[in-house]
C-alpha cells in the first residue's frame, strides 16, 4: 500500500502524503457542483473517469441518488465514493421506513459526514450532498477530504473546481430562476472542462424541487447547447 | 376472574386463558398507588407537575427531584415505583444521545415515546424480568425553526434556501404517556398516579384541544390540579415539583427547566386559594373504572 | 527462545531493499470486452496467460461461469479472477436457491464490488460482468478496488486501449447478435495483435434470454502453420563416442523385471477396488 504510514513529524512540521489515491485506482478527476436556487437545488457534474492517463469511462454518472430528493456529487476515488454512497443509500432507506417519514437533507449529510470522518485514513472522497425537503427547501452540504461538514449556498468540488472559483463568485446570485440556475451550472462546468485536463465528456445535471428529481444531459457534440434528456 | 389464583399471574410472559397478562395488570396497580403526575400541552410550551407525598419529616424540601431532563429539550415524570422511574429516565437519556450520535440532531418527542414504548413492551415478554411499575409522562418541545446539523462547521450561508413548502408549521409541543404494557399515546393533558381520576376530570374542563392555553396559565392550572387531586388524600403532606419547556421565544428558549421559584410559589398560592373556594362541591371520588375484574 | 520467529521477514525486507524483486504472480495481461445488442450481450477474451515475459499458457480460459445466464470475463491476477468469480458464483447460486428466483446481474455486480472493496485492491481482479436476467440485459465493469461502471460496450486489461479504439470507431446502437459478436471479436483481435500482454485465440460467450453459447476458440488467428521443411535431424548427425549395453540381469539387482505377454498392457501397479 502506498499510503497510511506516511504521516510523519519532522523538525519542520508534520508531513502527510496528500496524494492518497492508491496505485492503479480509478479516479474521478472531476468537476462537480451543487447550487441552491429559487425552487430547490441543482447538482451538476462532468462525466470523466480516469485511471492514470486513460479515460476509463467518458460518460460516467457522478450524480448519485441516495433518497427520493437527496442526491450527491462524487469526487475522488470511484470505489470509495460508490461504497460510501451505497451505505448511506441503505441507511436512508431504513430511516424512511422505520420512522414513517422521509429523511431530511441534514440527516443524509450527517450520515455521509460520519462515514467520511470516522474512516478519513482509509478514504479519498470529496462529496457534495444536495437535497430538497418540504421543511428546509433546497440545501447544499459539502464534505471535503478529512470529513468536515459545511452548509453552503452553493458548492464546487473536484480538480476542475479550482478553475471556476472566480466564475462562480462573480456569477452566482441568490434566488435564481430555474433556467437561469441551469445556465449558471452549465457555464461553470463548461469552463471547468475547458481548463481541467481531468474533467471532460458530457455535462449531467439533476434539478431537485417539490416536483421531484429531473435529469438534464448536455453533449459536447452540440457545444453543450441542446438538452438531450 | 377465575384465572386468578390458578397460577397464571405468577410469571411474566404467560397469558391467562382469557388472554390477559396479570403481571402487567399488577404493575398498573403499583402505578395507581404512586403520587399524582400530570402534563399539560399548551400552545407555546409544555408543563410537567408531580405530587410528592412526604414520607418523612427528615426529608430536605426541594432536594429530592422526581422530574428528570432527558435531553435539553425534553423531560419526563413518572408515577409508581421510583427506582423504575429512574431506570426509565436513564434509558431515555441513552436513546436520546444515541439518536444524536447517529442523526446529529435532537430526537423528537414522538420518536422518543416510540423508542421507550418499545423498551417497556420488551419487559412484558420474558419470564426473567418484570414489567415497569410506572406510567411515565414525557414532555418535549421540537424546535419550530431549522436547526444546524450537530457536526456542521460554522453557521452556514446567511441567505435562506429556496423551494420550501409555504404556510406549513413544524415542531411544537409534544406530550406522551407510556404505560407498563408499553402502550403509549399522545395527549393534550395527561395524568397518572393516585389522583389521576380527579386530575383527568380537571384537565378535560380546560379544553386543551383548542390550543389557546398559554404556558404560564398552564403552569397555574397544573399546580391547581395537583392540589385538587391531592384533596382526597388530605391527611398526608406533599411537595409540588414542576418543570416546563417553552418555545424559542418563551422563558426557557426550548429547554426543559424547573419552573422558577417565584412563579411556582405564585401558582401554589393561587391553587390553595382556588381550593378554598370550591371546598363545598365535594363529588370527586375514585371511580372504579380501572378496577380488576374477578 | 519461545515465541514467534520473525527472522524471515527481516531477511526478506533486507533482500527487497537490495533490489531483489518479489516473486511474480501469473498475470493475465489481457484483452477482454463486452458489448450489448438487441436482446442480449456478448463478452469476449483473448487466451494468453503471462508470467513476466513468459507466455505461461497459450490457450487459457478467461470467460468464467457465474450463473447459467451470467458470465464474467477476467483480467488481472489469474488466481484472483478465478477464485473471486468462483466464490461469487457459489454465493449467487445459494442466493438464487433461497429466493427461488433467477439471479440478477446487478446482484452479481454488487457482490463482486463489495468483496473487492473489502480487500482494498489487494485482490487483483478486473472483471467484465455480463448477463441477461428477468429485468433485462446487464453489462458492467468491476475494478479491483471496487468501483463499477455501467456502459453499452466495455473493455478491460492491458489490451483495453486497442480494443476500445475498435469500439469507439465501429460501435453503433441496436446491433444484431452477429454484428455484436463480430465487433467484440475484432476488438479482441486488436488486442491480440497490438498488445504484448494479449495473444492467441478469441473466446466468445453470447448470452440471450433463451440461452448462453460459449464459443471457445471462436477465432484462431495464431494457428501454427505446417513447416515448409522438416527440421528433424537425420540419424547419425550426432557422433557416437562410445557404446554400452546393459543387460536385464544387471538391472534386476535394483528392480523387479516382469516379462510381458503379448497384448497385455503394461501396468505400473495393480489396485484392488472395493465394489
Amino acid at each position: 500500500m502506498e499510503f497510511g504510514t506516511s504521516g510523519m513529524l519532522n523538525e519542520d512540521g508534520i508531513h502527510v502524503d496528500m496524494d492518497r489515491l492508491k496505485k492503479g485506482e480509478v479516479n474521478l478527476g472531476t468537476s462537480i457542483m451543487a447550487i441552491t436556487f429559487k425552487d430547490g437545488v441543482i447538482l451538476g457534474a462532468d462525466s470523466r473517469t480516469t485511471t492514470g492517463a486513460y479515460i476509463a469511462n467518458r460518460v460516467t454518472d457522478k450524480l448519485t441518488q441516495v433518497h427520493d430528493t437527496i442526491w450527491c456529487c462524487r469526487s475522488g476515488s470511484a470505489a470509495d465514493t460508490q461504497a460510501v454512497a451505497d451505505i448511506v443509500q441503505y441507511q436512508l432507506a431504513m430511516y424512511g421506513t422505520m420512522n414513517g417519514k422521509p429523511p431530511t437533507t441534514q440527516t443524509a449529510a450527517a450520515m455521509f459526514q460520519e462515514l467520511c470522518y470516522e474512516n478519513k485514513d482509509r478514504l479519498s472522497a470529496g462529496l457534495i450532498i444536495a437535497g430538497w425537503d418540504e421543511r428546509h427547501g433546497g440545501q447544499v452540504y459539502s464534505i471535503p477530504a478529512g470529513g468536515s461538514l459545511h452548509k453552503q449556498a452553493y458548492s464546487i468540488g473536484g480538480s476542475g473546481s479550482t478553475y471556476i472559483y472566480g466564475y462562480c463568485d462573480a456569477n452566482w446570485k441568490e434566488g435564481m430562476e430555474e433556467s437561469q440556475a441551469v445556465d449558471f451550472v452549465k457555464g461553470a462546468l463548461q469552463e471547468a472542462i475547458k481548463w481541467d485536463g481531468s474533467s471532460g465528456g458530457v455535462i449531467r445535471m439533476v434539478v431537485l424541487t417539490k416536483k421531484g428529481a429531473n435529469r438534464h444531459l448536455y453533449l459536447p457534440d452540440s457545444d453543450y447547447k441542446i438538452r438531450h434528456q | 376472574m377465575t384465572s386468578i389464583g390458578t397460577g397464571y399471574d405468577l410469571s411474566n410472559s404467560v397469558f391467562s386463558p382469557d388472554g390477559r397478562n396479570f403481571q402487567v395488570e399488577y404493575a398498573v396497580k403499583a402505578v395507581e398507588n404512586g403520587g399524582t403526575s400530570i402534563g399539560i400541552r399548551c400552545k407555546d410550551g409544555v408543563v410537567l407537575a408531580v405530587e410528592k407525598v412526604i414520607t418523612s419529616k427528615l426529608l430536605k424540601p426541594g432536594a429530592n427531584k422526581r422530574i428528570a431532563t432527558i435531553d435539553r429539550h425534553m423531560g419526563a415524570v413518572s408515577s409508581g415505583l421510583v427506582p423504575d422511574g429512574r431506570h426509565f429516565v436513564s434509558r431515555a437519556r441513552e436513546e436520546a444521545s444515541s439518536w444524536r450520535k447517529v442523526y446529529k440532531s435532537p430526537i423528537s418527542t414522538s420518536d422518543l415515546a416510540s423508542r421507550m414504548g418499545g423498551y417497556l413492551q420488551a419487559y412484558t415478554l420474558y419470564s426473567s424480568v418484570r414489567p415497569f411499575g410506572i406510567t411515565a409522562i414525557v414532555a418535549g418541545w421540537d424546535s419550530e425553526v431549522e436547526t444546524p446539523v450537530d457536526a456542521q462547521v460554522g453557521n452556514g450561508p446567511s441567505i435562506g434556501s429556496g423551494g420550501k413548502a409555504e404556510g406549513k408549521k413544524y415542531g411544537g409541543p409534544g406530550l406522551y404517556m407510556i404505560e407498563p404494557s408499553g402502550i403509549y399515546w399522545g395527549y393534550y393533558g395527561a395524568a397518572t398516579g393516585k389522583g389521576r381520576q380527579t386530575a383527568k376530570a380537571e384537565l378535560e374542563k380546560l379544553d386543551l384541544a383548542a390550543g389557546t392555553l398559554s404556558l404560564e396559565d398552564g403552569v397555574k392550572e397544573a399546580a391547581r390540579i395537583i392540589y385538587v387531586a391531592h384533596d382526597d388524600n388530605k391527611d398526608k403532606e406533599f411537595e409540588l415539583e414542576m418543570t416546563w419547556i417553552s418555545n424559542l421565544e418563551g422563558p426557557t428558549k426550548g429547554r426543559h427547566q424547573e419552573v422558577p421559584k417565584e412563579l411556582l410559589e405564585e401558582a401554589e398560592r393561587l391553587a390553595k386559594k382556588a381550593l378554598e373556594g370550591d371546598d363545598d362541591d365535594e363529588e370527586t371520588t375514585d371511580k372504579p373504572e380501572d378496577k380488576m375484574e374477578e | 527462545m519461545p515465541g514467534f520467529d520473525f527472522s524471515n521477514h527481516t531477511r526478506n525486507a533486507a533482500l527487497h531493499a537490495r533490489g531483489v524483486p518479489l516473486p511474480k504472480a501469473t498475470s493475465t495481461g489481457t484483452t477482454i470486452v463486452g458489448c450489448i445488442f438487441e436482446g442480449g450481450v456478448v463478452i469476449a477474451a483473448d487466451t494468453r496467460a503471462t508470467s513476466g515475459p513468459i507466455v505461461a499458457d497459450k490457450n487459457c480460459e478467461k470467460l468464467h461461469y457465474i450463473a447459467p445466464q451470467i458470465w464474467c470475463a477476467g483480467a488481472g491476477t489469474a488466481a484472483d479472477t478465478e477464485f473471486t468469480t468462483a466464490l461469487i458464483s457459489s454465493q449467487l447460486e445459494l442466493h438464487a436457491l433461497s429466493t427461488g428466483r433467477k439471479p440478477r446481474v446487478v446482484t452479481c455486480m454488487t457482490m463482486l464490488k463489495q468483496h473487492l472493496f473489502r480487500y482494498q485492491g489487494h485482490i487483483g481482479a478486473y472483471l467484465v460482468v455480463a448477463g441477461v436476467d428477468p429485468t433485462g440485459v446487464g453489462l458492467f465493469t468491476v475494478h479491483a478496488h471496487g468501483s463499477t461502471d455501467k456502459l453499452p460496450y466495455v473493455t478491460m486489461g492491458s489490451g483495453s486501449l486497442a480494443a476500445m479504439s475498435v469500439f469507439e470507431t465501429q460501435w453503433k446502437s441496436q446491433m444484431t447478435e452477429q454484428e455484436a459478436i463480430d465487433l467484440a471479436s475484432n476488438a479482441i483481435q486488436a488486442g491480440i495483435f497490438n498488445d504484448l500482454g494479449s495473444g492467441s485465440n478469441v473466446d466468445v460467450a453470447i448470452i440471450t434470454k433463451d440461452k448462453t453459447t460459449l464459443k471457445r476458440g471462436y477465432v484462431k488467428p495464431n494457428e501454427r502453420s505446417k513447416k515448409q521443411k522438416s527440421y528433424v535431424f537425420k540419424r547419425g548427425t550426432t557422433a557416437v563416442l562410445n557404446e554400452k549395453v546393459i543387460t536385464k540381469q544387471e538391472i534386476s539387482k535394483y528392480v523387479t523385471v516382469h516379462e510381458l505377454e503379448g497384448g497385455e498392457p503394461a501396468l505400473a501397479e495393480k489396485m484392488d477396488i472395493d465394489v
